[in-house]
């Protein structure tokens, strides 16, 4: 790999998984990390910390994710966690209706506490439980090619209400009216299947004003001393040591 | 949405008979169960307390020295701490002294042997006077003799037994042969058969314990400690002197650790006291779900699920048990992520039973708050680690600042978890034995001796990723060498873990508890408020409409709903039913939501409403107070049920604002209506006769403090002109917007308009309904003085005068109250007492002549008054009472908030600062770590290789000489306490003869 000229584009960005406890938010990050969907085996206490990098036309991101435990009571520990994110993947789980209003919440949260650019995602999770039949193998291909906060639904992708929906507590028209009502990505997803996972993350780092942190950050990359100001402005070093993690593929 | 909590209410600073039974391992009271059976539950009788300053020595001669120190009587304990606190320990039983005898010693000598359960022989010399040793002494004695009665001498030995210890000392040729002994649940008949060895044991019995038990010196660590618990007692009597700790923190060997752990920690004293307990539990809870049940059960997999033991049903099923057994004991904590982590630790060494207590021990005492639902306590130790740093490696921390990087990315896990979820277990575990044998404190200083010997990097760090990076690196690495390089082989031999227990321990040694109690003291209040104020942000924010209020406004509503359910806790049927919670998803779908019941409610309007409140102005002469009290009226349950729109009998936050909404912005027009509506108890339009007068009775209730007729004019003329209007329009309804003819059976009698009519044509009426009616809610803050509201916390008072500075030192509710009375009592004697109902309107007291109320004023109180802080007193006419229309923010009737001390009011001001940057919170870092695997814990399935209890085959002849190298490495200087002389007395005890 060019290791050393893509580290010299990659921009670090910040981001938090958040959502009430099961919908999956540690599988998506497992789907994205390392492409594989299996019971989550790694006790963690307060929130999980991985890195991936997704490449974005001629630039790489290094996502430095921050998957946070759902239990209710850690809640109040979530800021610590959201603090400076750059971007925030707001979780619920398709087939619980309640999971959305806790979504709900978190959005509100984040815009009013976190990073007032953050990006905001709302996925809505376990689609391969409402569509078992029309999931098609192809999903991670297609992708649609909508901008932000383009409220088109993917083409094609929504199965027809109805059918093999009975699981179905959240209908895909509400939560995309809502998510364009309250300016978020919006993205319906199976961290089982792979569904609409990468698409999550590459629309999210489409959105990330990533000219806008490389200016803020080239100023003062200088290591000793660089950061003294940036107490709440967002955050995003110029990773200059990539080589140090080889494992980390890349699978955007 | 949201549930409101407050529990952080009782999140006070431990008393000092709480610090003196946390240092002592004893069981409070209130972690101690009523036992199923009765014959231990009277054991709540009086609890005889008293120290002694006294000599201890062992009943053998070399075995160790004599300390001085204090002699605790704790019934049913006995305890001794040497004056450092740190050498000499030990907590007796009272159950397991088998005989007290005074000594025949020289002249003036007082001393005491007592002889142990396991025969050892304490003597102590009480060094107090003579007429409190002769007290200590009758205590003593009766103690005893309750213990006897109560038959808990019987107890120990069967007890014992479950101890492995026991079989570790008497057979300990044999041990080898309790290999597949897994012991979990031996039950404690008193008649355990002949079967000697029913030792309680965890699951590495059978599944192994983690490490190289080659490696970890196992076989040289039992000899080491079968030795010392031959001749200092064990278990239940176990002393605790300098060897012992130096022993625990070269680390536990697997077999014993278990049972040390429970030991060290006093949870044996909770098994022992408690036999049968966790099994009835289980019994009692048999079939049924908690509302942790579901929680539990996520993580029953990922819970140190590389250790065999969890890759097993049986290993999987302990760990349920006993997380469910805690949480159906302590459902409000429940259950907590991270518990899971500790449980499935301590089970590898220890029986359910046994590791049920222990976990009790640790949420409950240990680690108080930690595992709460607000998380308190957490917080609070992060707060104070980041201190310590702050204090102890400041330029880590300063540079930590200057990059924004956050401690408790890496610390919380490594506190909340023991750091069992950050480094290889087989480290782990020995700093959990130096935590359970030294304290909490060690988790601070661990914690500090990590930063410090990564200080050179960690000054490289520049951000949380980089820093948690790090430290997962540095983990990892903890069994190599901490000085690869160096030319010594002994400096090569000493791995990084070793390096740190040595930094740790000794150049953190400053780390005390009670530096650490300092500390906790110093953040507390801080920590409560930022939580509190997190709290109530996420309740404002996920209210379904904020209505015309703003934010601030709504924040306003919610702190005087906070208050009144701080003195009148909503009842738990709000909260979801602990046990009977079905798991279905519909259980999520509809979340418990806080909902307060009308005794709350009533507090709360009295905290918004002016009308709902008795306020009486109280002088003596020495300060002038305002005492408050909530006011019951048919009108306020009137109100109550007129906002419960849900018809649930109680009211949440949301409903409280949708009510306040209805009254708080509204013009004449829509007051008059509301008003109307209110009274209107069918809703059909009109008012009956009987409603009629109960509206005039409300108006009667608020205009009760008025000073002045002009109301009670205003109300009588209401009256009559009301059945007057009313009695005309009934045959023929006038107005155009009225209904069809009323029908006569439900006596409709009195409608909107004609209401309207009646009140429009009095002026007072209009400009109540106009003005005062909205201007009688008042969402700032009162000043407080509740009797019962002084729970308040870090708020204001309203007392001024002479001694109103005094007032801010006076602490607690109750010294407020007798400071009260006192002065009271004072002013009475010396004519000064005055009392004076406050009105709650305040406006047209001048119209008409006071009459009636004005003979409870005497001319004295005018002055008084005048002189206090009351504004409203218009001191030219003497006591008339105007309200202050033109300053904003105090209503009427209300005492200026001038009373307020500079001191307090800077308090306020920084509490309102620190409520709005969070500071804990998000200074806080965000922790993670997912658990990485560790080579270094894999079992060996190699033969443990300490059967012969001999030295280890492939290791040099020295290996006992080894581990006592590392342990001399701990070896500190002990102080005594004792002069040689006295060392001479102490010695000469010991053969002293018993006194006839
Ligand atoms: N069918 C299906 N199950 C999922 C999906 N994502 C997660 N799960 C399951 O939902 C449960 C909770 O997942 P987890 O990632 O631990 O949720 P978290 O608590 O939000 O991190 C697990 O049993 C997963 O296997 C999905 O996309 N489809
Ligand atoms: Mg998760």
């Amino acid at each position: 790999m060019a290791e050393s000229s893509a580290a010299d584009k990659s921009v670090q960005v910040k981001l938090v998984l958040l959502g009430e406890a099961a919908v999956g938010k540690s599988s998506v990050v497992l789907r994205f990390v390392s492409n594989d969907f299996q019971p989550n085996k790694e006790p963690t206490i307060g929130a999980a910390f991985l890195t991936q990098k997704c490449r974005l036309e001629d630039r790489v991101l290094r996502y430095e994710i921050w998957d946070t435990a759902g239990q209710e009571r850690f809640h109040s520990l979530a800021p610590m966690y959201y603090r400076n994110a750059q971007a925030a993947v707001v979780v619920y789980d398709i087939t619980k209706a309640s999971s959305l209003e806790k979504a709900k919440s978190w959005v509100k949260e984040l815009q009013r506490q976190a990073n007032p650019n953050i990006v905001i995602a709302l996925a809505g999770n376990k689609l391969d439980l409402v569509s078992a039949a029309a999931s098609s193998s192809s999903a991670s291909g297609d992708v649609s090619e909508d901008e932000a906060d383009d409220a088109t639904a993917t083409p094609g992708e929504a199965p027809a209400a109805g059918e093999s929906d009975s699981l179905r507590q959240v209908p895909r028209e509400e939560a995309q009216a809502y998510a364009t009502e309250a300016g978020l990505l919006f993205f319906e997803t199976s961290a089982k299947t792979g569904e609409g996972i990468v698409d999550l993350f590459t629309e999210i780092a489409k959105k990330i004003p990533i000219e806008h942190i490389l200016a803020s950050t080239r100023g003062g990359a200088g290591r000793p001393g660089a950061g003294s100001s940036r107490a709440n402005a967002p955050r995003a070093d110029v990773n200059l040591d990539d080589s140090t993690k080889p494992k980390e593929a890349c699978n955007c | 949405m949201s549930t409101i909590s407050t529990a952080l209410r009782n999140f006070k600073e431990p008393t000092k008979d709480e610090l003196t039974e946390i240092f002592f391992s004893i069981p409070s009271a209130a972690s101690t169960p009523p036992a199923p059976k009765d014959e231990v539950t009277n054991k709540t009788e009086e609890v005889e307390r008293m120290e002694i300053n006294a000599v201890m020595s062992m009943g053998v001669h070399g075995e160790e020295d004599s300390y001085a120190g204090k002699l605790y009587l704790i019934a049913p304990y006995l305890t001794f701490a040497s004056l450092d606190r740190k050498s000499v320990r030990l907590t007796l039983p009272l159950s397991t002294i088998r005989r007290v005898e005074r000594l025949n010693a020289r002249a003036g000598i007082y001393a005491l042997s007592l002889a142990l359960w396991h025969g050892s022989k304490i003597i102590v010399q009480l060094t107090s006077l003579r007429p409190t040793a002769d007290l200590f002494c009758s205590l003593l004695r009766d103690a005893l003799k309750i213990e006897l009665q109560k038959g808990q001498m019987k107890k120990v030995k069967p007890f014992v037994k479950t101890c492995y210890s026991e079989t570790l000392v008497t057979e300990s040729a044999t041990v080898a042969d309790q290999e597949h002994e897994d012991g979990s649940l031996i039950a404690e008949e008193k008649d355990s058969g002949p079967r000697e060895s029913t030792f309680h044991g965890g699951l590495g019995l059978r599944f192994k314990f983690p490490g190289d038990p080659r490696k970890l010196r196992e076989a040289s660590k039992i000899k080491l400690w079968t030795q010392y618990l031959k001749t200092h007692g064990r278990n239940l009597t176990l002393l605790r002197y300098p060897q012992c700790t130096r022993l625990v923190q070269v680390g536990l060997p697997n077999r014993l650790r278990g049972e040390m752990w429970e030991t060290l920690s006093g949870s044996i004293f909770l098994r022992f006291s408690n036999p049968g307990y966790y099994e009835q539990l289980l019994k009692d809870n048999e079939g049924r779900t908690s509302a942790s049940t579901e929680d539990i059960e996520k993580d029953l997999h990922r819970s140190l699920p590389e250790y065999a033991g969890y890759q097993s049903e049986d290993g999987i099923s302990a760990l349920r048990r006993v997380l469910q057994a805690y949480a159906f004991k302590n459902p409000e904590l429940g259950y907590c992520q991270a518990m899971n982590i500790l449980a499935a630790a301590i089970l590898i060494y220890m029986s359910e039973e046994q590791a049920f207590w222990l976990l009790e021990v640790l949420c409950d005492r240990l680690l108080p708050g930690y595992y709460a639902p607000s998380m308190h306590g957490t917080l609070l130790d992060q707060r104070v680690f980041e201190s310590l740093v702050q204090r102890c490696l400041p330029m880590i921390h300063d540079h930590f600042q200057a990059v924004d990087v956050q401690l408790s990315v890496a610390s919380l896990p490594w506190f909340l978890s023991l750091f069992i979820n950050s480094m290889p277990m087989i480290f782990a575990f020995r700093i959990v034995d130096c935590f359970f044998c030294m304290g909490p404190k060690v988790l601070f200083q661990v914690g500090t001796a990590i930063l410090k010997i990564n200080g050179e990097k960690l000054l490289q760090v520049q951000d949380d990723g980089h820093f948690l990076h790090l430290m997962r690196d540095y983990f990892a690495s903890l069994g190599e060498s901490a000085h690869p390089d160096s030319n010594d082989p002994r400096a090569r031999a000493i791995t990084r873990f070793q390096e740190l227990l040595l930094v740790s321990f000794r150049e953190f040694a400053v780390v005390t508890e009670e530096m650490i109690q300092g500390e906790r003291r110093r953040f507390r209040s801080e920590i409560i408020h930022s939580i509190e104020s997190f709290a109530k942000r996420s309740a404002v924010r996920n209210l379904r409409t904020l209505e015309r209020f703003t934010k601030d406004q709504a924040g306003l509503v919610y702190d005087s709903l906070y208050r009144a359910m701080c003195v009148f806790p909503p009842p738990p049927a709000t909260l979801p039913p602990p046990s009977l919670l079905t798991t279905d998803d519909q259980a999520g779908a509809d979340k418990p939501e806080t909902r307060i019941g009308l005794k709350t409610f009533q507090y709360f309007l009295s905290e918004v409403a002016t009308w709902a409140r008795d306020e009486k102005i109280v002088s003596n002469g020495f300060q002038q107070r305002v005492d408050r009290s909530v006011a019951e009226h048919e009108f306020i349950d009137r109100l109550f049920f007129f906002w419960d729109v849900s018809c649930r009998g109680a009211l949440s936050f949301q409903d409280l604002i949708s009510g306040l909404d209805g009254v708080m912005f509204n013009g004449l027009m829509e007051n008059i209506e509301w008003f109307f509506n209110l009274h209107d108890k069918n809703k059909d339009g009109f008012l009956t006769k009987d409603e009629v007068l109960t509206l005039s009775e409300t108006f009667l209730f608020i205009f009760r403090y008025e000073i002045g007729d002009a109301y009670l004019g205003a109300v009588s003329r209401f009256m009559s002109n009301a059945f007057e209007y009313g009695d005309a329009l009934l045959p023929q309804p006038e107005e155009g917007d009225d209904s069809p003819a009323p029908l006569p059976a439900n006596q409709p009698y009195l409608n909107l308009a004609t209401f309207r009519m009646v009140v429009l044509a009095d002026e007072i009426l209009e400009s109540f309904f106009e003005t005062d009616l909205t201007a009688s809610f008042r969402l700032d803050p009162l000043p407080e003085s509740f009797d019962a509201a002084a729970t308040l916390g870090p708020s204001s008072s309203s007392s001024s005068g002479i001694l109103g500075d005094l007032w801010s030192t006076i602490a607690t509710d109750s010294n407020k109250k007798m400071f009260n009375m006192f002065t009271d009592e004072i002013g009475k004697a010396v004519g000064k007492h005055q009392v004076v109902h406050k009105p709650s309107i305040g406006r047209y007291t001048t119209l008409e002549e006071p009459k009636a109320r004005e003979s409870l004023l005497t001319p004295g109180m005018r002055h008084s008054v005048s002189r206090g802080s009351l504004r409203s007193i218009d001191e030219k006419d003497g006591v008339r009472l105007t309200p202050e229309r033109t300053t904003p923010g105090i209503s009427p009737g209300r005492v200026s908030p001038r009373p307020v001390t500079p001191t307090q009011e800077k308090k306020r001001e920084r509490v309102v600062s620190d409520g709005d940057s969070m500071p804990l919170i998000q200074k806080a870092a965000a922790a993670l770590l997912e658990r990485p695997q560790f080579e270094i814990d894999h079992v060996e399935s190699e033969d443990e290789g300490d059967d012969a209890f001999g030295v280890g085959e492939d290791e040099d002849e020295g290996v006992d000489e080894n581990v006592m190298d590392e342990v001399d490495a701990f070896l500190e200087a002990h102080d005594s306490g004792l002069t040689e002389a006295d060392k001479e007395v102490a010695k000469g005890l010991i053969d002293a003869k018993p006194m006839k």
